[in-house]
């Protein structure tokens, strides 16, 4: 997906320090009024993405442009500034983009607002002004968790967070447990593991291997932590597993093993990661039967990808949320209660 | 498949389970053009599992590898390939294999019932398989009975399953698809056959559906009361090319008419399904071409016209007459271009007339349902300031722009109230610019996961027959005369007066 996107100019751009909202909004108006390719916008919601520096604004931007037009959307990065002292001000770039692919030109806009002094214990009151009418408010948070009294909360319908890009903390799984009672929450550690739980899904295709899953007795699962932890409690939830069923080990990379036993015969379903090429082997070995092995390649992980895989989920993903209370199980961590979906009105 | 798989989740997409796809006809054109690329697009995926195997089975004599190799040069030819395929083609590796012999005969099959234990026992296919019939139609019932009668029709467990695919032309008129259908139906049950028309595995041709059936705007006025009525245009640009003799047995009629025409009226008009399932869809498409009124021989001389292109210029070149093509009767009077009036009889079409239109050589390639709606019963303007305005339209393009145009009336700007026509366009790529599946990756993963849903059932078939009999009849008893167009221009004079006896015209796409 990154590659691809060599499409898309910048058509128009506006800045200006110490602005109101009011102004920023005028310019925005006025940019697309200039721009005859700009009168026609197609989006699907408003990105808002919360930073604490330009070098993370940047990044962030950088991963909308990959995003190309795949969610067009309003994207909003507010940088916070953490300076204390500073007085309350908004300074603010405004650009208006096209992304060109075979006749069709659709635009999309980016606004990226530094936010100082008190307000920026109220974005929600900064950002609500530029979210498009009636369309879903996604909040991205690339590198950290809100908290749970965030006002922005509030402002959206839905909450992105990486939990391996959070700094160690220990409880990170807990914290999302808690988000996700006030909002729907997807995780990019989660959506990157699509593939593997893919893969491991389509082992038990057929009707000579699916019967196997009602007889896994063990599962290894090695990894770094967070993923570990999110892939041994998809499989314990899923399968219905004891937790001592369920084996985690540290390691650079994935790799899967599910042990079973059915009517006396024994299967062995294994995906690993071999180094660090992209190279997937899975295995089935089934007493009796053919040792069935595959290579495959796995699509590199560009962060737009996940970003993307993450905005096309609109509603509860109950996977997600099982898999996050069967992680903590496995981590020892302990809920603040039951994982219950958030309250939609 | 009695248990359900705990570890898949509807937001992901299905792998396929392990399976032998067999393809008949594995040295022709529609194998390395359309099937071998999607199996490597699905591989790239990865939504085929460890041990997905091909077996070929073909006139032309090959061994395995050069099968393989012959498969993988010409998708990489076609625009696959590359770096990433190539894990695809050596993971394959061991799962191709090649049968050379006659389709009638039973030594071909004595063959390939070895090549299948092998490839069960060393590849775990366990049993599956998912043959494709992509030979001519010819063929086709040498093949059916040949799989019957060699046992390869039942899967030999209970949890595993034996498809089969079948390409159009399905029968050359309804008697034919009727006895086709019993070849068919004495070796396969109708649950194992899936009738494929690619036109169903396009995206857009989907997201029809989805925009009737999802969105409450539509359908309140999606009938009699407020449609006056519906043009369906499906048009090339392209003449016969190579396929001269093979167009000179079928025709628009059969080519495009009694498949992607009458699936595309029925998905237009069908009534909402209960569940979007294979039962649910297709039992309301039956309905939908079952009230099509069939016309009697003197109907056909009023309601239907068939033309053939004479020479002339599309997109900037001179192009030849369709007689002149090769491997066309010089005094041919196969129609390169059908237009009819059609009728459909239900509490909601009831006397609002469809529209078809196909040909070849048109000056431009595209499918689209128009729907065009009535006028307002009073129009509170003055002639003077309402030139410019036409009838409320809704159209959904299919190809090549896909998306959803509206048109509707609205004020020009200025000091005089002036009414004008403004169209709304919605570019489905632009909203959507995914990487959408092609159509065939799409139907072949559906057979082989055991989706029926966008496959077409026997009695659709027999329902699109039952329309286009009369007409076929008809033409070949004479009675209708054979118009003429030039290249390049939107049919015959005779087609326009279809709509100008109505008081309509065509839409120009």
């Amino acid at each position: 997906m990154a590659e691809a996107v060599t499409d898309t100019s910048t058509i128009a751009s506006w800045e200006g320090d110490d602005v109101t909202v009011t102004q920023i909004e005028a310019a925005l108006t006025e940019l697309r009024r200039n721009e005859q390719r700009a009168a026609v916008r197609t989006s699907v919601l408003t990105l808002v993405a919360v930073v604490s520096d330009r070098g993370q604004a940047d990044a962030a931007l950088d991963v909308v442009y990959h995003l190309g037009a795949r969610h067009p959307s309003r994207t909003i990065v507010v940088v916070v500034d953490d300076d204390a002292d500073a007085s309350s001000g908004i300074d603010a770039n405004a650009s208006v983009h096209v992304v060109e692919r075979q006749g069709t030109a659709i635009c999309y806009e980016n606004v990226v607002l530094r936010v100082s002094g008190p307000a920026r214990h109220h974005l929600d009151s900064v950002v609500e002004p530029f979210t498009l009418p009636d369309l879903p408010v996604v909040l991205w948070m690339p590198s950290r968790l809100p908290a749970t009294g965030d006002p922005l909360l509030a402002a959206a319908d839905r909450l992105v967070v990486d939990s391996r890009a959070v700094p160690e903390g220990g409880d990170v799984l807990t914290r999302i447990v808690a988000l996700s009672r006030r909002l729907y929450v997807t995780d990019l550690s989660w959506i990157r593991l699509a593939p593997w739980r893919t893969l491991l899904a389509g082992l038990f295709e057929g009707g000579l291997n699916r019967p196997f899953l009602s007889g896994v007795y063990e599962v290894q699962v090695a990894g770094n932590r967070g993923p570990r932890h999110l892939l041994g409690g998809w499989l314990m939830q899923s399968l219905n597993l004891h937790r001592d069923a369920v084996s985690l080990t540290p390691a650079e990379h994935v790799s899967i093993r599910l042990s079973a036993a059915i009517d006396g015969r024994r299967g062995e379903f294994v995906v690993e990661r071999a180094g660090a090429e992209r190279i997937i082997e899975s295995c089935i070995d089934i007493d009796g039967g053919p040792c069935v092995r595959q290579t495959l390649r796995m699509r590199r992980q560009w962060p737009a990808l996940s970003l993307a895989g993450a905005l096309t989920r609109v509603g509860d993903d109950v996977t997600y949320r099982r898999a996050l209370a069967g992680a903590l199980e496995l981590a020892g961590e302990r809920p603040p209660s039951s994982v219950t979906a958030p309250a939609v009105s | 498949m009695s248990v359900e798989n705990p570890l898949h989740e509807p937001t992901l997409e299905r792998v396929a389970p392990p399976a032998v796809l067999v393809v008949f006809g594995a040295s022709g054109d529609l194998t390395s053009r359309k099937l071998m690329p999607a199996i490597e697009r699905l591989a790239l995926r990865h939504l085929l599992p460890g041990g997905f195997s091909v077996v070929g089975v073909g006139r032309t004599p090959m061994g395995d590898d050069e099968f393989r190799e012959r498969m993988r040069t010409l998708v990489s030819e076609g625009g696959g390939g590359g770096d990433e395929a190539t894990h695809v083609w050596d993971s394959l590796a061991g799962g191709f294999r090649y049968v050379a012999g006659g389709y009638a005969d039973a030594d071909t099959y004595t063959r390939l019932r070895q090549v299948l234990a092998e490839l069960d026992r060393e590849r775990g296919t366990s049993g599956n398989r998912l043959y494709y019939l992509a030979t001519p139609p010819a063929v086709f019932s040498d093949i059916v009975a040949a799989l019957g009668e060699s046992g390869l029709n039942r899967p030999d467990t209970d949890d595993g399953f034996v498809r089969i695919v079948i390409e159009k032309p399905y029968g050359h008129d309804e008697a034919s698809a009727a006895a086709l259908d019993a070849t068919m139906h004495a070796s396969f049950d109708e649950s194992q056959v899936y009738r494929i028309d690619h036109y169903l595995g396009k995206e857009t041709v989907q997201n029809v559906l989805a925009l009737r059936f999802a969105n409450a705007i539509f359908e309140p006025v999606w009938n009699r009361r407020y449609v006056d009525h519906v043009q369906i245009t499906v048009t090339e640009s392209l003449g016969v090319g190579h396929r001269g003799g093979f167009y000179e047995t079928a025709g628009a009629l059969r080519d495009i008419v009694q498949n992607h025409v009458m699936q595309v009226l029925a998905l237009t008009l069908m009534e909402p399904p209960a569940a979007f399932d294979a039962h649910g869809i297709r039992d309301e498409k039956v309905k939908a071409l079952r009230a099509v009124d069939v016309f009697g021989p003197e109907q056909v001389a009023t309601e239907v016209v068939r033309a053939q292109y004479r020479r002339g210029w599309v997109q900037g070149e001179e192009v030849p007459g369709y007689r002149e093509e090769e491997g066309v009767d010089p005094h041919s009077v196969t129609e390169t271009y059908v237009a009819m009036r059609l009728h459909v009889d239900n509490w909601r079409w009831a006397g609002v007339p469809v529209y078809v239109r196909t040909g070849k050589r048109l000056p431009k390639r595209v499918t689209e349902v128009a729907m065009q709606f009535k006028e307002v019963p009073h129009l509170p303007f003055a002639a003077s300031q309402t030139e410019g305005l036409g009838p409320d339209l809704l159209v959904l393009r299919i190809q090549p722009d896909e998306g959803i145009t509206l048109r509707f009336g609205a004020k020009v700007p200025g000091q005089a109230f002036q009414v004008r026509s403004v169209s709304m366009d919605f570019f489905y790529g632009a909203a959507f610019l995914e990487e959408t599946p092609e159509a065939y990756e799409r139907l072949l993963l559906d057979a082989l996961v055991g989706d029926p849903t966008l496959f077409i059932r026997a009695d659709e078939v027999e329902q699109a027959w039952r329309i286009c009999d009369p007409v076929l009849s008809a033409w070949e008893e004479g009675d209708a005369p054979l118009a003429r167009y030039e290249a390049g221009t939107w049919g015959p004079a005779e087609a326009d007066r279809l709509l100008e006896d109505d008081g309509r015209k065509w839409r120009k796409p």
